[in-house]
């Protein structure tokens, strides 16, 4: 299901900006959440400069992760949970179908995880025979339609209740109902079946707490915990950097994600997780699994560059005002992390080059770092990745982007070092810019190559004449 | 349990992170092993809260649970409590089937309700989580066939109006979640105020570290709620669909 599909960017994000449907959608959830995750930020007793704090926190745990990491792994064993430590998707993927047999798993329910969308869990446990059921309600919906999330936290934002009303009457065998009420309860029936009869359950982590060794899981509708609560088998993926050492730091970390995520002060549920039902217990999994995932995060980890992308908790505030993001929706980014987020981390994760157009199509207006639970700087990433893709980059693999404007802009920078050859392109300029069709004074189309600046705007023509030639002439 | 796998995961941390290494790095300062003096004066004033801070508490309570619809209740004495109770089991009707049974953790406070008689007069069943006579299936089934569960709470955040629940024997974590109505008890002296008090509370008082966040602790702030569907709310997407929180100032 998570095909790489970067390369198609340009022609994603222009099916979007076409569909009136999702642009209504997008606007919509950006007025709420961008919004109210702003006012939230203001309401903070410690006010938006909270984020600073929650950055320091973050920075600090992602250089000590080796230690850190290391003692939530000790942690968790003590508490008879099992650890593995997954190099890429593949081994996190060949770890979970392994628990999986050993326990003739038949029936997994997942809870929300970006991370097993990231390693296309799905699609393996389905190869394997094995029935997945996503339980979040978005999830669930778009996984009956067959399709990918199109936002971290609201994934079926581009169906309508009456997409969802169809979807449900042809999959599920029931009558139409377009009530939204009514079509959750259909699904909460429907879902509730297969908790009950699930064998394994999955979920995400939202940010571990090395010290005490637990997980936490996040939500509003209470199927993570339904997922990690019946069936007998607890299996949870968590990227790398997902963790944070002191019980103490997770006061800030989580009033910024529920803030960041959803404008709430808190979620309905969280759940910190460290280990599978105790002897003198009655509910709970016989099994608790956690896989840390690497899959190209040590790479990111080693560039004090992009170092600081790790700190992400993925809430997707950035999403919810980001103006690129507010056109193209999240399918055009081509993988499970979209938006500014995604614009930074999936070149760095799948190739800058194959992802190249997420990072040139963002705007660097900077909405995104303000509304970041810990204000990472995204659009000094966003700035270093282009000049990557400008000059190349061994280290990283990257080719440059585009040698025409490479040249295009060596011939520039020699232009206007150069005075003589300055005012000569000038004089030519002024000649050349009279064959243009022109109309009340503008410049209607230029030619190819540049034909493209001229598509959605009129250019200004030269003045007759320079600054410099009115100054040697005097006022 | 692949530690190999883990070795070499962590030296290409160790590698991506360069120096200083590890050993150098000051592993106390990453994780305090004292007290700070924050921390200190965190447990100090929830130690030293008299009746009108208190109350004061839970006027937050109730202020917070409103926009998220958990319905608080404050009593003065338990058997006002019990009540209550039976009023809404009366009044509710189960969502799966039409038999009502109510499942509730073995917990003083909620023996104390002494609901199995105030109940039986509907001729409604409780059962109780905590009897290990019951073979655990059974159980699970109990949890599935009730429409309401009722639990106590180790603590209450009143800033948010979360219920703060640690797993223990008797006290099963589906009862707060797999009935369509979860009904909560706790004393006035259970509420706290926020996060900060409650992670000083785990990590630092004497007696409640050593219990720790046990296996799974469950933070639960209102009914499930979901907006997935052009963004309307609805509650009871998975979990129960009301919940309500009784505090007992006596």
């Amino acid at each position: 299901m998570t095909k790489i599909t970067t390369e198609n960017y340009v022609a994603e994000a222009r099916k979007a900006i076409k569909n009136q449907v999702l642009q209504r959608a997008l606007a919509d959830l950006q007025n709420r959440f961008g919004r109210g995750t702003a006012e939230c930020y203001r309401q903070l007793p410690e006010g938006p400069d909270l984020r600073l704090k929650a950055h320091e926190i973050r920075m600090k745990t992602i250089e000590n992760l080796d230690v850190v990491l290391e003692t939530l792994a000790a942690n968790i064993l003590k508490n008879g949970g099992h650890v593995f430590f997954a190099k890429d998707s593949r081994a996190a993927v060949d770890y979970c179908l392994e628990v999986a047999r050993r326990h003739q798993v038949r029936r997994v329910v997942k809870g929300k995880s970006m991370v097993s969308e990231e390693i296309d869990l799905n699609a393996a446990l389905m190869d394997a025979g094995i029935e997945v059921s996503e339980t979040d309600l978005g999830e669930y919906i778009i996984q009956l339609a067959g399709e990918t999330p199109s936002h971290i936290i609201a994934p079926a934002i581009h169906k309508t209740r009456n997409d969802v009303g169809s979807l449900f009457a042809a999959k599920l065998d029931i009558p139409y109902e377009d009530d939204p009420p009514k079509l959750t309860w259909i699904a909460r029936k429907a879902l509730r079946q297969k908790f009950l009869a699930a064998d394994m359950g999955t979920s995400g982590c939202n940010i571990a707490c090395a010290e005490t060794g637990h997980i936490t899981t996040v939500s509003n509708e209470g199927n993570i915990r339904m997922s990690t609560t019946l069936p007998k088998v607890h299996m949870a993926f968590m990227g790398m950097e997902r963790v944070a050492a002191r019980l103490e730091d997770h006061d800030i970390l989580l009033r910024l994600l529920c803030r960041g995520a959803a404008a709430q002060n808190m979620a309905t549920y969280v759940s910190y997780i460290g280990g599978p039902r105790q002897a003198d217990q009655v509910d709970g999994p016989q099994e608790f699994h956690l896989v840390i995932l690497d899959n190209g995060r040590s790479r990111i980890l080693a560039d004090a560059e992009f170092r600081e992308m790790l700190c992400c908790i993925r809430c997707a505030a950035c999403l919810n005002v980001c103006p690129v993001y507010a056109k193209i929706g999240g399918h055009s980014y081509g993988y499970a992390y979209t938006g500014p987020v995604g614009a930074v981390v999936t070149p760095l994760l799948v190739g800058i080059n194959r992802a190249k157009d997420l990072c040139l199509g963002e705007t660097l207006c900077g909405a995104c770092q303000e509304a970041c639970a810990v204000n990472i700087d995204l659009p000094r990433m966003l700035l270093a990745l282009r000049a990557k893709l400008a000059e190349g980059d061994p280290a990283w693999g990257v080719k440059p982007a585009d040698r025409k404007e490479k040249l295009l802009w060596q011939a520039w920078s020699m232009m206007i070092r150069k005075r003589t050859v300055y005012d000569f392109v000038l004089r030519l300029a002024a000649l050349v810019q009279k064959l243009m069709p022109q109309r009340d004074g503008m410049i209607r189309r230029l030619p190819p190559p540049v034909s493209g600046w001229t598509q959605g705007r009129d250019l200004r023509p030269l003045a007759k004449e320079s600054f410099i030639q009115r100054w040697r002439k005097g006022f | 349990m692949g530690t190999a796998n883990q070795k070499e995961f962590i030296n290409r941390i160790k590698m991506a992170l360069g120096k200083p290494f590890a050993e150098s790095r000051q592993k106390a300062d990453l994780f305090n092993s004292e007290m700070s003096a924050e921390s200190r004066a965190i447990l100090e004033h929830i130690k030293n809260r008299n009746a009108a801070e208190r109350k004061k508490l839970l006027e937050t309570l109730i202020e917070a649970a409103g926009p998220i619809n958990l319905q608080v209740i404050s009593c003065d004495d338990i058997s006002a409590v019990t009540g209550a109770i039976a009023g809404l089991v009366r009044a509710k009707d189960p969502e799966w089937g039409d038999q009502k049974s109510v499942v509730a953790w073995a917990h003083p406070l909620v023996e104390r309700l002494n609901l199995p008689a105030a109940l039986s007069e509907q001729k409604v069943p409780m059962f109780v989580t905590g009897s290990k006579s019951t073979a655990d299936e059974d159980l699970r089934q109990q949890v599935i066939d009730a429409y309401i569960g009722i639990t106590s709470a180790d603590f209450c955040m009143a800033d948010t109006a979360t219920l703060v629940m640690r797993a223990r024997p008797g006290q099963a974590r589906s009862v707060s979640l797999v009935p369509a109505i979860h009904i909560a008890v706790i004393k006035l002296d259970q509420i706290i105020a926020d996060l900060k008090e409650l992670f000083a509370l785990l990590k630092w008082d004497p007696h409640e570290r050593r219990e720790g966040l046990t296996n799974c602790l469950t933070f639960v702030s209102g009914p499930s709620k979901t907006a997935d569907i052009e963004a309307t709310m609805v509650h009871g997407a998975h979990g129960p669909r009301e919940v309500h929180l009784f505090v007992i100032s006596a």
